[in-house]
């Protein structure tokens, strides 16, 4: 029963270590994204800039809804499409950002619950 | 069983700690972030008139990617004593969401570029009453143009790339146009003297398809709406002649374009009537393309009239 117990300790520690490692490596990919997202994202989706033909949407719960504010479905693939295609007014990122950083700029999206 | 139990009330004690040490370890390993503004570029250019220096400055993490764009200078007394080509460091203040901004704590961290830059900057911007250059453009359909073709219409033209991410540059300029167009198309009268031409700093990736999409957007959808708005790109070295020509800065470093703006205002004579490149407002833009359209309309009644007697 001890070494049971002993044993089960021990499981529950990898684990936490490995959740912990995962948590660690998603937080940082989500905090590499909010640097991305307030340099890129920020001053439109955030501000409020005079002059603009549309002031864009805050993204605060963009995962939260089933739905995008275009309509689309609120899907990974739907967003990463958005920022590099622009969409609209909203201007294209094709080519200025890359793969990891449109996982990061998603990956923190999603925290904005 | 009871020293197996008391075992193991010891041994989860021990995982609550090792959960609370892991969740500590988590908690500090992975977040901190301080907000700052911190600016570091090269001067390009000064206007001490208006107070302001173009600086093409590195990325400012929290306000904006690497650019070139013009700041005020909260000292005059700054502007007076950088030169182009000086290295700065300072510090960028903002207010109202961003919208405002200045540079303040302003420390020269190097001068020794300060004559090249001098030399590079040596563009002759076309003065106000000379005629506008005619070279070709294409427009969103393909279709090519020149900027002299719009006889008998006053011009507004500017500079934007589709790419563009800052708010305060090309989104706000094409906005300024849209709000422009909108309002000219319920005067048909003014509408139909006037003419607005954007034209693109990225001639690569702004081909015509790109640049009817991106007009689309800022015409509501509708396609009439190009007879009266063009939106245009030209092969680079045209590009570069045009921008001289209207006194503009820009240059691509990372699929990105820093530039400076630019707001052209040509009469229905194709003379260069006025410039805009730091501030203006919409209602200030419509009321001088309004004002060219009437004063066309009145010399050209003249004519009309000449011709008759």
């Amino acid at each position: 029963m001890i070494r049971l117990a002993q044993s089960g300790c021990l499981g529950v520690t990898v684990i936490m270590l490995a959740l912990m490692l995962v948590g660690c490596s998603s937080n940082e990919s989500a905090q590499r994204g909010q640097e991305l997202f307030d340099l890129h994202c920020a001053l439109c989706h955030e501000g409020s800039t005079p002059d603009l033909k549309k002031q864009p949407p805050r993204l605060d719960h963009l995962f939260a809804a089933k739905q995008l504010p275009s309509g689309a479905p609120a899907t990974d693939a739907q967003v990463r499409k958005t920022i590099v295609e622009g969409l609209r007014t909203m201007p294209a990122f094709d080519k200025r950002l890359s793969e990891q950083d449109l996982k990061d700029l998603i990956a923190y999206l999603r925290t904005l619950r | 069983m009871l020293r197996c139990t008391a075992r193991n009330r010891l041994i989860s004690r021990g995982t609550i700690a090792s959960a609370i040490l892991i969740g500590i370890l988590f908690a500090t390993s992975c977040t901190g972030r301080a907000k700052k503004y911190p600016l570091r570029g090269n001067v390009l250019s000064k206007n001490p008139a208006t107070n302001e220096i173009t600086v093409k400055h590195e990325d400012i993490p929290g306000f904006m990617p690497a650019m070139t764009m013009p700041y005020k200078v909260k000292d005059p007394a700054v502007v007076q004593e950088l030169q182009p080509g000086d290295v700065i460091a300072a510090e960028v203040v903002t207010a109202n969401n961003g919208s405002d901004y200045w540079l303040e704590d302003v420390r020269i961290t190097d001068q020794s570029a300060r004559q090249s830059a001098k030399a590079a900057v040596a563009v002759h911007r076309l003065d106000v009453g000379e005629q506008v250059p005619n070279i070709p453009l294409t427009n969103q359909d393909g279709k090519s143009f020149r900027l002299g073709d719009f006889r008998g219409k006053a011009l507004l033209i500017t500079f934007i790339y589709t790419r563009c991410p800052m708010p305060t540059f090309c989104p706000r300029l094409s906005g300024q146009f849209a709000k422009i167009q909108g309002d000219l198309s319920k005067t048909p009268d003014e509408f139909a003297k006037t003419h607005l031409v954007t034209i693109s700093f990225d001639p690569k990736y702004d081909t015509p398809p790109v640049l009817r999409k991106y007009g689309l957007a800022y015409l509501d959808d509708k396609p009439a709406g190009f007879s009266h708005w063009d939106f245009a790109s030209t092969n680079p070295s045209d590009l570069r002649k045009l921008a001289d020509a209207f006194g503009l800065e820009y240059f691509e470093e990372d699929n990105q374009i820093s530039h400076t703006m630019d707001i052209v205002l040509i009469s229905p004579e194709g003379k260069i009537v006025k410039y805009w490149a730091t501030e203006w407002t919409t209602a200030e833009l419509e009321d001088a393309l309004r004002g060219q359209a009437k004063a066309g309309k009145t010399n050209e009644r003249r004519q009309t009239q000449k011709r008759a007697g």
